[in-house]
């Protein structure tokens, strides 16, 4: 380590590593330097002038997010000269600003009424009338207010460097200067708006929170999005049982303050009009509303018929799903319903993943690894529309530690431009392509692997085989598509010994077919299963009438992740707890729901208390690498389960043919997609489909 | 040991003093309020039930900036914004409380609301005929606190029946 700077500031001796700005050193030294076009990860713009310091032997006042730290340097925050300069400073801030705090949408989170509240001068001294544009529409979500604007460039940065798209910039010069979208009226772009989130001002607002409530009304409470396999916390701000907004300001969790389309707005299916909010039962052919005690009522008495026949049960398990519902799943269909037929959708082939490292340990990535290693190696997948979090944290990874990105995948990708070698490769040109990268792949001091269901079964221990033969440190990570199917694989919703697959299930003619949380039903094409259902009798727990609902006997309303407790585990293994945020009137967590059937049947004494905190006590006690500590989770983060050899037991292993990811971009979601209003109304979005 | 004359004197003298001011009030102004029979008079800066005020063109000056609801020591009052548009304007700013309800059950009648607003649209008027004997009554929806349109003001664009749809 070099040797450490010494400076002193406010009269305060302060040791900083040479290359730190005196903003930074300031702040580690617990001294507030204020300033808006500073943010840490983002390039240096010296835009807002508000952190205007004295330094000793300098002529002029200095900006202290672009001076670097210099042995002896003497810095002053607190002189008159400092305080005059900050005051004057938000002075001219606000020559243009209008003063609509209490209509404005950033009132009371505002970082320049901050400001003025502490530094500013109660009046202004410009008499002049302000200019005023009206306000703009980006797109459905990102609405623009040209003169609360103070012009620091946070949000074009965070769109070119954060998120590699660059829609957003800067026309016209002075006075008239404005943040322009990149197709001259409307924005095409990722629609993720991390703009709206880094706008210190009402500038930038969201189409979805618009003028619906106020920062300091709502509750926040800290979920896991429940879209794709990434895990990040999205911050959910709820008023009276409703879901207002989605934000990560306090930059908690394993995304800090990364989230995409999905995770800040498509919450919004949770009160979709379709929303199931009564269980329905077949009467004469057609799904009738009734009572949850008639519902679980038929549901139990034929369940305990069936087993008294000695029928067969067949149970297909979700990737939505959380850890403990899955569990408690397997449990009711081993010990309860006595049967092996258990299989759940599967998105990547974790299972010859894990069997590939039989006997090593500490080889499966996290998502900050993807930020902190050295080089990273892109299999088939388009990161930046199927995980964007990964790819948000490659980028990152690139711009502050210059890492080393190889992509080899079928299109082009959005890693392409950072990338030290892209490589388009056909189907099955795979290992010809990593063959010709190995003396380059060598080379690197460390590596992560990330690979998609391009590679599946053998073709997984081919590529491990690979990365071990590279004799440097390679990790991997095995990329999934929602958010619960790595748990879904880890509680083992599998076949046991003898046991049907998912498409057998749905071809034979089993007694009584139960489906939680999943939609096999429906017809992709050349996916087995788009046949009418062959099971007498079909219960399906889901949020909507799905295409395997409408074809079920019993339809059981559950909530969504958002109205429920539990643990979740995402693609890199990691396991985040998720918080009930709002009540759905009429649903149900599908945990509650599964107890509730198993005490209808009189066998709930051997499944034990349908309560999340308890079955996690249980998973943690017999579940393999999932003995995982507790304060990490419970405080908001993630917690990596450790792989042990043989983990997933299943009888013959899965078959690679049925492994197949959904592919969703960054505004599909699978079924549950489909019902969230923001995913469907962006232009992008019906560009990408 | 006092004298029983002195006595005498200086009882007469005190119910003359007293009487004194008997007839001097019986001859002045009475200062008695006949309510129920005449309305009572209030000081202009008596704080009774909340009146919310229009602008001069009749739009609500209410913009729900929710810093009343913030201010409430009793957390009696309680809103939900909405936008105006082109074809439902309420009020003068881009948005109105589209609910806006006060628990009378717990206001306190401390007057913070008021100084708080930012638009003098929540003011206390004089009302103070509040008391029931439905508790339910109490809370006091937005309709029932709005001062009427001014004379000769355009009227605004009153909402569709049931209110516009929240979002």
């Amino acid at each position: 380590m070099p040797d450490l700077v010494k400076l002193t500031i406010d009269g305060k001796a302060v040791q900083a590593a040479p290359g730190t700005l005196v903003i930074d050193a300031a702040k580690m030294a617990g001294i507030e330097i204020p300033a808006f076009c500073y943010y840490e990860g983002l390039t240096l713009q010296a835009a807002c002038r508000m952190c205007l310091v004295e330094v000793e032997k300098m002529p002029k006042m200095m900006t202290a997010c672009t001076l670097p730290v210099a042995e002896g340097m003497v810095v002053r925050t607190e002189t008159p000269q400092v305080a005059q300069a900050r005051k004057y400073t938000l002075e001219f801030l606000l020559t243009n600003h209008p003063l609509d705090c209490p209509v404005c949408d950033k009132g009371g989170e505002c970082e320049l009424q901050d400001m003025v509240f502490r530094y500013g001068a109660g009046e202004s001294r410009y008499t002049e009338e302000k200019v005023h544009t009206p306000e703009k529409q980006f797109s459905p979500v990102v609405f623009f207010d040209a003169p609360r604007c103070i012009l620091c460039f946070r949000c074009v940065r965070i769109c070119n460097e954060g998120m590699g798209v660059g829609a957003l910039g800067v026309i016209y010069r002075g006075v008239l200067s404005e943040i322009a979208p990149n197709h001259g009226d409307h924005l095409e772009c990722d629609e993720c708006g991390a703009c709206i989130d880094i706008c210190p001002v009402g500038a930038l607002t969201s189409g979805i929170y618009r003028y619906q409530t106020r920062p300091w009304e709502m509750q926040h409470v800290g979920a896991i999005c429940t879209h794709c396999g990434d895990g990040c916390k999205t911050t959910l701000g709820v008023r009276n049982n409703r879901i207002i907004r989605g934000n990560n300001r306090d930059h908690s969790g394993i995304n800090g303050e990364f989230l995409c389309i999905k995770g800040r707005y498509a919450f919004d299916f949770y009160d979709h009009p379709e929303r199931l909010q009564a269980p329905l039962v077949r009467k004469n052919g057609k799904l009738e509303e009734v009572s949850w005690s008639e519902a679980l009522d038929t549901v139990a008495n034929r369940f305990n018929q069936i087993r008294a026949d000695g029928g067969t049960f067949g149970v297909i398990g979700s990737n939505h799903t959380t850890n403990e519902e899955n569990f408690y799943l397997r449990k009711f269909a081993r010990e309860v319903l006595a049967t092996p037929h258990i299989d759940h959708h599967r998105t990547g082939d974790v299972t010859a993943l894990v069997d590939a490292l039989s006997g090593k340990t500490g080889r499966m990535a996290t998502v900050a690894d993807l930020y902190n290693r050295k080089a990273v190696l892109v299999l088939g997948a388009d990161l930046a529309r199927e995980h964007p979090l990964l790819s948000f944290q490659i980028r990152a990874n690139y711009r502050h530690h210059q890492a080393h990105v190889y992509a080899v995948t079928p299109g082009p990708v959005r890693e392409d431009k950072y990338a030290v070698a892209s490589v388009r490769v056909a189907s099955g040109g795979y290992f010809a392509a990593l063959e010709d990268l190995r003396a380059r792949l060598k080379a690197e001091p460390e590596l992560v692997i990330v690979f998609d269901d391009s590679f599946k079964g053998p073709d997984v221990h081919r590529l491990v085989e690979f990365g071990e033969s590279l004799g440097i440190p390679v990790r991997y990570i095995c990329l999934v598509d929602y958010s619960n199917s790595r748990g879904a694989l880890d509680m083992g919703l599998v076949p046991g010994e003898g046991g049907m697959r998912l498409d057998e299930m749905l071809a034979a003619d089993l007694s009584a077919l139960w489906v939680v949380g999943a939609n096999p039903f429906k017809g992709t094409p050349g996916v087995p299963g788009s046949v009418a259902r062959k099971a007498r009798f079909l219960v399906v727990q889901d949020l909507f009438l799905t295409e395997t609902a409408e074809q079920a006997d019993v339809v059981l309303p559950a909530a969504s992740a958002y109205e429920k407790s539990g643990t979740v585990t995402n693609t890199t293994g990691e396991v985040q707890r998720l918080k009930r945020a709002i009540n759905t009137m009429g649903a149900k967590p599908d945990l509650e729901i599964m107890g509730f059937i198993a005490r209808q049947m009189g066998a709930a004494g051997a499944l034990g208390p349908w309560v999340p905190e308890t079955v996690f006590a249980e998973i943690r006690r017999t579940v393999h690498g999932y003995d995982i500590p507790l304060p990490e989770i419970d405080t908001g983060g993630a917690a990596p389960t450790t792989p042990v050899n043989g983990r997933v037991t299943e009888a013959g292993g899965p078959r690679p043919d049925l492994i197949r990811s959904d592919h969703n971009g960054l505004f599909a979601s699978g079924t549950l997609g489909r019902y969230s209003k923001v995913l469907n109304s962006v232009l992008e979005g019906r560009l990408d489909r | 040991m006092p004298n029983k004359i002195e006595d005498v004197f200086g009882v007469a003298a005190a119910i003359a003093k007293g009487m004194g001011v008997t007839f001097k009030e019986m001859m002045s102004p009475t200062v008695t309020e006949y309510y129920p029979d005449e309305p009572a008079k209030f000081e202009e800066r008596y704080r009774g039930a909340h009146v919310l005020q229009r602008d001069a063109n009749g739009m609500e000056k209410c913009v729900a900036c929710f810093l009343c609801a913030a201010a409430c020591p009793a957390d009696c009052i309680y809103i939900e914004a909405a936008e105006n548009t082109e074809t439902v304007r309420i009020s003068g700013g881009e948005r109105y409380a589209r609910v806006y309800n006060i628990d009378y059950n717990r206001c306190i009648f401390c007057g913070y609301c008021v100084e708080a607003c930012p638009t003098d649209a929540i003011t206390h008027g004089h009302g103070f005929e509040v008391a029931s004997f439905n508790t339910s009554t109490l809370i006091k929806r937005k309709e029932d606190m709005l001062a009427p349109i001014p004379p000769g003001a355009k009227p605004p664009v009153i909402a569709p029946a049931g209110g516009p749809a929240a979002h």
